[in-house]
């Protein structure tokens, strides 16, 4: 046995986008073994969301959770909400929310996939991503009227229409991104020195990641299939859109670079789909009525399995609000994956991780 | 979603009947103060389609000791830690200290008296 | 070896950022911006206050019970709950005016919290004010009363006893 190192990485570190602290163990430039600690960032939202917030406005609080899946975070809380409250959300509303969410999985996996470009040395490939990725935030401002917090899904349905000129554009976007899309597959995949730290780096198998529990594109890239919008179909169409599992069997950051990638194809044909098949309806369903008893409600946020449990006492103000966030579940999986790897590959390995610490402190 | 009422003496057994890898995945551990008791809860998913949500829960005295279940469910140290910090719940082999610094005052999630 | 040749082409090619501050940025005509209130449509119902998320509009009001609307810009998070809350349709819109920075002058936190304590304030005396006036005026009414019935009483002795 060699000597053994402790190198402590964050919580603040370059190549760290949250506060997120790693003390790895290496011997001889491998990690042997990992801790990690994910206090830094905790603001009590769940609290606040059973004290000193209506339910009707926890959907806008919840929003701040985070700031890359805020409309997974809305979304997911009007849908435990309406549950609550026993009422059903109008068939455009819901196809207007499966449009932004899947606007918002573009963007979120775009920036991944440039972090870990950056992260793996390839500055030119971030700056890239990074460049394309701005249509899709134009996109989402243009449906939303902000860049980043939606604020769209509320209680009962969504708060805008879709207006023609915008799905217009939505349309003529996409199209002038497929070339662009094509064009980062091909250098994610086949750019060499990439490879080198991208392929066989981070490795988890199918079995420990069933075992770990991990969910979203870290267990896909594993061969894992678990995905909520194969799942449910209850709250958002999502069969009749045109899903598609997308896996991969690596399991290694390549693997998530090349499942995100694929995800993206998917997420351009849902919204294809949706705006063509756009139902006319209202868009929001009003009740007096106030939330009560228990509920559940499961959601593929971009980074994974998103979970909302409420209770409600009828009143207007919840009795208890648990979120649980998709890195929430991965971190028993992240802290394995890295074990038996080069401790320069860990900042590549985190990036596509994809973790959100303040989904998962909260 | 399905609730399963189990004890505290039962729940290990339950769940090592209940919990299959292939089929199931743990979600996460949540409490609910009902008065001076409260209630915790165990909630898995299944992978099938559709999915179902299962919930096992029982009630608790203020103070009293949960087993772990990390003996069942390889990644539950995560949703453990968490409870014993924010709702300040005494969970069998778990320390304080992973989702709040170890020094902070326990159960900021606790209803205010 | 591509990604090379590109990477050098890109050496000649026009930047793609914009050009922000000499260009403007874009921005959609239904952008989500300041909250605009016209007062002479409202009919004072503070519905928008109460469906406020962050808390971001007050009513205060005088003693004559005159109301008065305050909207802070930076707590303000630019939802619309106040506009689809409000029931007179024009009274309180939505702009898509981005809002201007706050100055160290305005005093924009602590003077917005010192505000709104006394906007409820304000309300809470001119409630106490009119149940002092009510409470005044019921006394009032069952004194007067009393006094009527005392009259009546007294001029129902008097004839009693001019009767008699
Ligand atoms: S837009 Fe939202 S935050 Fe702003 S004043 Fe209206 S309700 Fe309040
Ligand atoms: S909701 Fe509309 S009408 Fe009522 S107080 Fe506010 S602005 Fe005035």
């Amino acid at each position: 046995m060699g000597k053994q190192y402790e190198i402590p990485v964050g919580a603040q570190h370059i190549s760290l986008l949250e506060p997120l602290h790693f003390r790895f163990t290496t011997e001889n430039e491998k990690i042997v073994k990992t801790d990690a600690n994910v206090f830094y960032v905790h603001r009590g939202i769940e609290q606040a969301c059973c004290s000193k917030f209506k339910f009707r406005q926890v959907s806008f609080v919840v929003g701040r959770v985070c700031g890359l899946c805020s409309i997974s975070h809305t979304t997911a809380y009007s849908q435990v909400a309406e549950k609550l409250l026993k009422i059903e959300i109008p068939r455009r509303a819901k196809y207007l929310r499966m449009l932004v969410i899947e606007l918002d999985r573009i963007h979120s996996h775009l920036l991944c996939l440039s972090h870990v470009a950056e992260n793996s040395g390839f500055e030119a490939l971030f700056m890239k991503t990074m460049q394309y990725r701005e249509f899709s935030m134009e996109l989402l401002e243009a449906v939303c009227g902000n860049r980043i917090q939606y604020d769209f899904s509320i209680v009962g349905g969504v708060t805008r229409d879709l207006k023609p000129e915008v799905a217009d554009m939505i349309l003529k976007r996409l199209d002038h991104f497929m070339p662009q899309l094509e064009e980062l597959i091909g250098i994610y995949k086949n750019n060499w020195t990439l490879s080198l730290k991208n392929k066989g780096v981070g490795r988890i198998s199918k079995e420990d990641a069933m075992r770990l529990n991990v969910v979203g594109p870290f267990a896909r890239a594993a061969g894992l299939a678990v995905d909520v919008r194969n799942e449910t179909e209850d709250l958002l169409p999502w069969k009749e859109v045109g899903y598609e599992m997308i896996t991969d069997t690596a399991g290694d950051v390549h693997a998530r670079n090349m499942v995100r990638l694929r995800e993206i194809e998917v997420s351009i044909r849902i919204i294809r789909n949706v705006i063509a098949g756009l139902p006319e309806s209202d868009l929001v369903t009003e009740t007096k009525a106030f939330p009560e008893g228990e509920a559940t409600v499961r959601l593929e946020a971009p980074r994974g399995e998103l979970f909302y449990y409420a209770k409600g006492n009828k009143t207007q103000v919840l009795e208890r609000l648990k979120i649980k966030a998709p890195t929430f579940s991965n971190v028993a999986g992240m802290v394995h994956a890295f074990t038996n790897n080069e401790y320069a590959s860990a900042p590549a390995i985190i990036a596509s991780y994809d973790p959100c610490l303040s989904c998962t402190a909260r | 979603m399905k609730k399963i009422e189990t004890s505290l003496a039962t729940l290990k057994n339950d769940l090592a009947s209940f919990y299959n890898p292939a089929e199931h995945h743990f979600m996460v551990m949540n409490a609910v103060e009902m008065g001076e008791k409260m209630e915790v809860q165990w909630f898995f998913c299944d992978y099938a389609h559709p999915c179902e949500t299962t919930c096992f829960f029982t009630l608790i005295e203020r103070g009293e000791e949960v087993p772990s279940i990390k003996d069942i469910v390889d990644s539950a140290w995560v949703a453990e830690a968490e409870l014993v910090d924010l709702m300040n719940i005494n969970v069998e082999n778990t320390a304080k200290g992973f989702v709040l610094e170890p020094d902070f005052e326990s159960g900021p999630l606790l209803k205010k008296k | 070896m591509n990604t090379f040749f590109s990477a050098i082409g890109n050496l000649f090619k026009e930047p793609v950022t914009t050009k922000y501050p000499f260009e403007p940025t874009y921005k959609p005509d239904d952008y989500r911006g300041l909250i605009g209130f016209e007062e002479s449509l409202c009919i004072w119902c503070r519905r928008c206050e109460l469906a406020c998320p962050p808390g971001a509009i007050v009513f205060s009001q005088d003693m004559e019970g005159k109301q008065t609307y305050h909207y802070n810009r930076a707590v303000c998070i630019y939802c619309g709950e106040c506009v689809r809350a409000c029931p007179k349709e024009g009274a309180l819109f939505q702009t898509a005016e981005p809002a201007p920075c706050a100055l160290k002058e305005e005093n924009i936190n602590n003077g917005w919290n010192q505000l709104f304590d006394e906007a409820l304030d304000s309300r809470e005396k001119f409630a106490a004010e009119k149940k002092r006036k009510a409470a005044e005026k019921a006394a009032a009414d069952k004194a007067a009363a009393a006094a009527k019935k005392a009259a009546e009483e007294q001029a129902g002795t008097n004839n009693e006893t001019s009767a008699g």
